[in-house]
Parts: C-alpha cells; structure tokens; sequence
C-alpha cells in the first residue's frame, strides 16, 4: 500500500521535472529572445547582449536551467522579465482565486451529480433515468465559455440576479460574494456534473445486480440499510472520478475565468502569453501541472483506501 | 463487408446512434462543401449591414462588421472538424502503433512504451495546450514549402496527447488477442508473427480504440473553439465558431443575442453529435453495462 503510493508519487514528480525540461527547452527554442520583447525591436545588440548578461541568459540552456530549477524548489519562481514583479507574488494573489472558484464548482457538481446517479440507477429507464442521461449528454457537450456567456445573458442581463462577472470581495459582504460565484461554478461545474452523475450510475447499477444486493433483498433487508452496503461498494470509482475531475477543473477554470473577467491565474497567464513574458507562463504551467498532478495522486490514494481488495 | 453492414444497421437501430450519426454526417457534408452552401463570402465586410438580426437576406443575421452568419457557422465548421480529427487521426496512429508494438514484443519496449504513455496521461490537455500556442506565438507555421494554420499547433499537442488512452485501449485488447487460440493456431500453421498481428490481431482491437476516437473528436472540437475563444486558436479573420463568440462576447449587453447563440448552438450540436454516436458504438460493440464508464474526464 505504502509502497505503491511512494510510487506512483516518485512517477508524479518524474513527469513535473520532465514538463519543467520540455517547457525549458521549448522557451530557449524559441527564436524570439525575450530581450528583443522587453526592449523592443529596434533595440542595439550591446544592449541585448547587456540585457541577456543581466538575467543570466546568455548561459547555457542547462546551467539555466538548473538555476531556475534550483530556485524554484526553494520557493522562489524568480522574475518575470517583463516588467520585474515577483511571480511567487503574482500566484500567492491570483491562485487564491482559481482555488475558490473551482472549489465552488467542485461542490457544486458533486451536490448534484452524486444523488443525481444514484437516483438514475435505482430508477433505471424510467422517466428521471431518461432526464439524467439527457442532463449527462448536454453536459459533456455544452462548452464552458459559451454556457458561461449563455449565463450572463440570462442571469446577469436578463434577470439581473447576479453580477455580470468581475471580483467581489468578502469584505463587501458574504452574500455579495457568493452571488458572484454563482455563475462562474455553474459554467464550470455542468461538465463535470455530467462525469460524475454518469460514473455515479453506472457504479451503483453494477452494485445493485451483486448477487450480496439480490440476496440481502430477498432476506428482507430494510431498503435504507440494504442503500448503505451499495454506496459503500459503489463509492470508489466516484471517489476516483471525482477527485481527477478536480484537478482536470484548474483548465477550464481558466476559460471560465476570461469569460467571467475574474482576476484569478487565467489573467496572469493570458497576459503573459500577450507580453510574451515566457518565465511567467512557464511557472504557471508548472503550478497548475503539480495541482493536477497531486489531485491524481490522491484519487489514486482515496481508491486504494477505499478498496481494501487493491490494499494488498 | 457484411459484418461492417450489419454493425452499422445495429448502430442505426439505437435511438442515439441515429441521431447521432445524422448530425455528424450533416456537419462534415457542411464542412466538405462549405464553397458551394455558402451564400456569401465569409469574410466580406458590409459595414451598412452591421448586427441585422435575423432576416431574409441573413437568415441569422450578421455580425459587428456586416458578415453573414450563415456563411461564417459554414466555414467555421472546418476548423472545429479538423482539428478534432487530425488530432485524432495522430493519436490513433501512435497510440495502436505503441499499444500493439507494447503488447507483441513485450519486454523493454513493453516497459518504456507504457509508462511513457502513463506519464503523457498525466498531463492537463487544456492548460498545456494554452502554453504551447502561448510559448511558441500565435501565428502560421512555416514548413518547408507550406504555410500551415495557427491551430496546426493545437491539432500536433492534442495528437500527441490523445495517444495515451488509445495506447491503453489498444495495448489491452491486443494483450486478450495475441493470446487468442485463433492466433496460437495461425503461428503453430508457421504463420510469421508480424502479419498475423496485422492481418488478424490489429482488425481486432480496433472496434474499442474507434469508440474512444469518436468520443475525443468531440474532445478535440471543444479544445478548438475555447482556445480560439481566448485568441490563441483560428486567427481571425478566419472564421471558426470559438472565434466568433469571442467576437459576440461585448454584445451581450446590447441584445444582439444572434451572435453568441448560434456558434455556441453549432459547437454544442456536433460535440453532441460525436458524444452520442460514441456512445452508441460502445453500446453496439461492447454491451456490457459500463454506460459512462469508459469516457475519459477532461
């Protein structure tokens, strides 16, 4: 069990070092200096060569590397080139953000989808089952940026319930607050409502055909005891699905952060790309590829706990 | 042929698969003969004709610079569709070329083939996808002779990326069939081992590696249009459906509500389409009940 974990977290920190590597290489094989960015086009070669000297690029790619590598276990993200604000600070202000929104989302999904499933499987075929796998099927095929302007347009516009979008602080008010959140974790959260209610259903189905269910029933077994014993057998591959859906989120989180115009990473990222600030967007990258990472490991984790058959 | 006919005809019988196939047929003749349906050029500017709301000269109207809906959700039908299946296209060539290889020779390349696809599975399509476009620039890719489209980037990453789950799906099946008395027979007649995997085995795995094609393509489409949304897909003016509701973004306000419905809708009903003819060839090829089960989160 131990063992198998330590694995899988040394295979998780394989691939970030090795994404940190195709990144690194990516942004030195780019053509483009970052110099000729930050100090224009008609800049001299000595000030390029001053500005490459300054920032330690004209080393080479794996001496930088290492620095860059060096410094960012120790917490340190160093500089965007650009305009030289700390990038530790610029994800210690906007991470906050993505976290809560996908927080919000996550929550969300699992309040609907987990009842969702397991009523859908209990009522197979009837008319609920039907209305499920139609939600599931929209759901996987909505996008998230157009459901999040759909949204606005309803709710924002048309009723003026929520806010359009932007930031609202707590300290405007807790309600002011969630409102805001409310749209933004439905067009993030309808996708996943879908994964989940359709994992949901097909793991309870499974479990309600067991020969254990079948024979607990015909013994007479109280209906919300016999619902215990087929939820406990029916709660890993959910447990699974939901806790990779989590990391998958911090992607569309982003999307859903330009169409809502919330200053969380998509901001961060979606600005850098423009300013062609390649430090930044590499480090962000990398921070939300770990997030990824570890909510993987812990699904892997959670299914082994939960699975005392894949314990041994 | 006949067992592909009758395949078929189980898939049409399925209430999704008919669906299903109807729209993605009606999306790829749309895509095929975008020249000829077209009723206006696509990138014609009328500025006397801004934001008409649906009408008879427009039948959806027209856009902040006088283009005609219509002929734009036609042309931008091609960008979604090529992207969703060339991507898929190199994720299955590499993926059943890594799982079959993995799954006959066995040993070393068995070990390195898989886990680097385990690695690649560990990866967040969306996000890299934004920063290899956002490292490499926005921007046509010069090959050789050719020009190639800014989303060719998109199609390369998403390829590559794709081929982990197919890798498996592959690699899987091929296992169960290499040992398949059909196969032990064939190699015991002195059938050499390559065409017997090619000839037979290969044939074979295929049905649970298409299921899980059709579900990426629509994948694949979604990928498109967002990263066009956020100006690192299609350039513009170039019309491909998530550019287009970037562009309908700012009227929200003012209730030219055609602008951002109708590529939204276009984009929703052909992902829909490949969802559900998706699920219905698993349904066809693999009646177990693992309805949900074998789609992939994204």
């Amino acid at each position: 069990m131990l063992w198998a974990f330590l694995n899988r977290l040394l295979g998780s920190i394989g691939v970030l070092v090795m994404a940190s590597i195709v990144l690194f290489a990516l942004v030195h094989a780019i053509p483009v200096s970052p110099a000729r960015v930050v100090l224009g086009m008609d800049a001299s070669e000595d000030d390029i060569a001053t500005f490459d000297h300054d920032n330690g690029l004209d080393r080479p790619v794996v001496a930088q590397y290492f620095s860059w590598a060096g410094n960012a276990l120790r917490g340190q993200l160093g500089r965007s080139l650009v305009d030289d604000t700390s990038i530790s600070r610029t994800l210690v202000q906007t991470l906050p953000v993505t976290v809560e929104l996908v927080l919000w989302a996550f929550l969300l999904a699992l309040v609907i989808s987990v009842p969702l499933g397991i009523v859908s499987a209990l009522y197979e075929d009837r008319w609920i089952d039907q209305l499920a796998r139609g939600i599931a099927t929209l759901g996987v095929s909505i996008p998230s940026f157009w459901l999040g302007l759909m949204l606005i347009a309803w709710g924002a516009v048309g009723l003026g319930w929520f806010p359009a979008g932007g930031d609202v602080p707590w300290r405007d008010g807790v309600g002011a607050h969630l409102r805001a959140m409310v749209l933004p974790a439905m067009a993030l959260g309808l996708y996943y409502v879908a994964i989940i209610s359709r994992m949901t259903r097909s793991s309870v189905g499974d479990v309600l055909l067991a020969d254990h269910v079948r024979v607990s029933r015909a013994m007479g077994l109280p209906r919300g005891r016999l619902m215990v014993y087929v939820l406990r057998n029916a709660l890993s591959p959910i447990v699974t699905v939901a806790a990779m859906s989590f990391g998958y989120m911090f992607g569309w989180a982003l999307i859903v952060e330009h169409v809502f115009n919330i200053a969380g990473m998509s901001r961060a990222l979606l600005n850098a790309i423009l300013r062609r600030d390649y430090i930044v967007i590499l480090d962000i990258v990398l921070v939300i590829t770990a997030l990824f990472l570890f909510a993987n490991l812990v699904a892997d984790l959670l299914y082994r706990l939960l699975d005392p058959r894949l314990a041994e | 042929m006949n067992r592909h006919i009758a395949m078929m005809g189980a898939i049409a019988r399925r209430p999704a698969g008919r669906i299903g196939g109807i729209i993605v047929c009606l999306v790829l003749l749309v895509a095929i003969a975008a020249p000829l349906l077209a009723p206006y050029d696509p990138l014609a500017v009328n500025l006397s004709a801004k934001l008409l709301p649906p009408n008879a000269a427009h039948w959806l109207g027209t856009d902040q610079d006088g283009r005609d809906m219509v002929s734009r959700l036609i042309w931008g039908a091609r960008p979604s569709l090529a992207v969703g299946l060339l991507a898929v296209a190199i994720g299955m060539f590499g993926g059943v070329t890594l799982g079959l290889t993995a799954a006959v020779i066995r040993g070393v390349w068995e070990q390195l083939a898989m886990r680097t696809m385990d690695g690649l599975a560990s990866i967040p399509l969306l996000i890299w996808a934004i920063a290899i476009v956002g490292i490499v620039g926005v921007g046509p890719v010069e090959l050789g002779g050719w020009s190639l489209p800014n989303e060719s980037k998109i199609v390369l990453l998403v390829g590559i990326l794709y081929m982990p789950p197919l890798a498996r799906v592959a690699y899987g099946a091929a296992l169960l069939e290499a040992r398949a008395e059909y196969v032990q027979a064939r190699r015991l007649q002195g059938a050499r081992l390559w065409p017997v995997m090619l000839g037979d085995v290969l044939p074979n795995c295929l049905s649970p590696v298409i299921v899980q094609a059709t579900l990426l393509i629509a994948v694949g489409i979604v990928v498109e249009a967002s990263l066009s949304f956020v100006g690192l897909g299609v350039e513009p003016p170039a019309p491909s459906w998530g550019n287009m509701l970037a562009d309908a973004r700012q009227f929200i306000y003012s209730g030219a509500w055609w602008t951002y419905v109708f590529p939204g809708l276009a984009i929703s009903i052909t992902v829909i389409g490949f969802n559900l003819l998706g699920d219905a060839l698993r349904d066809t090829l693999d009646p177990r009940k693992s309805a949900g089960a074998g789609r992939l989160v994204i």
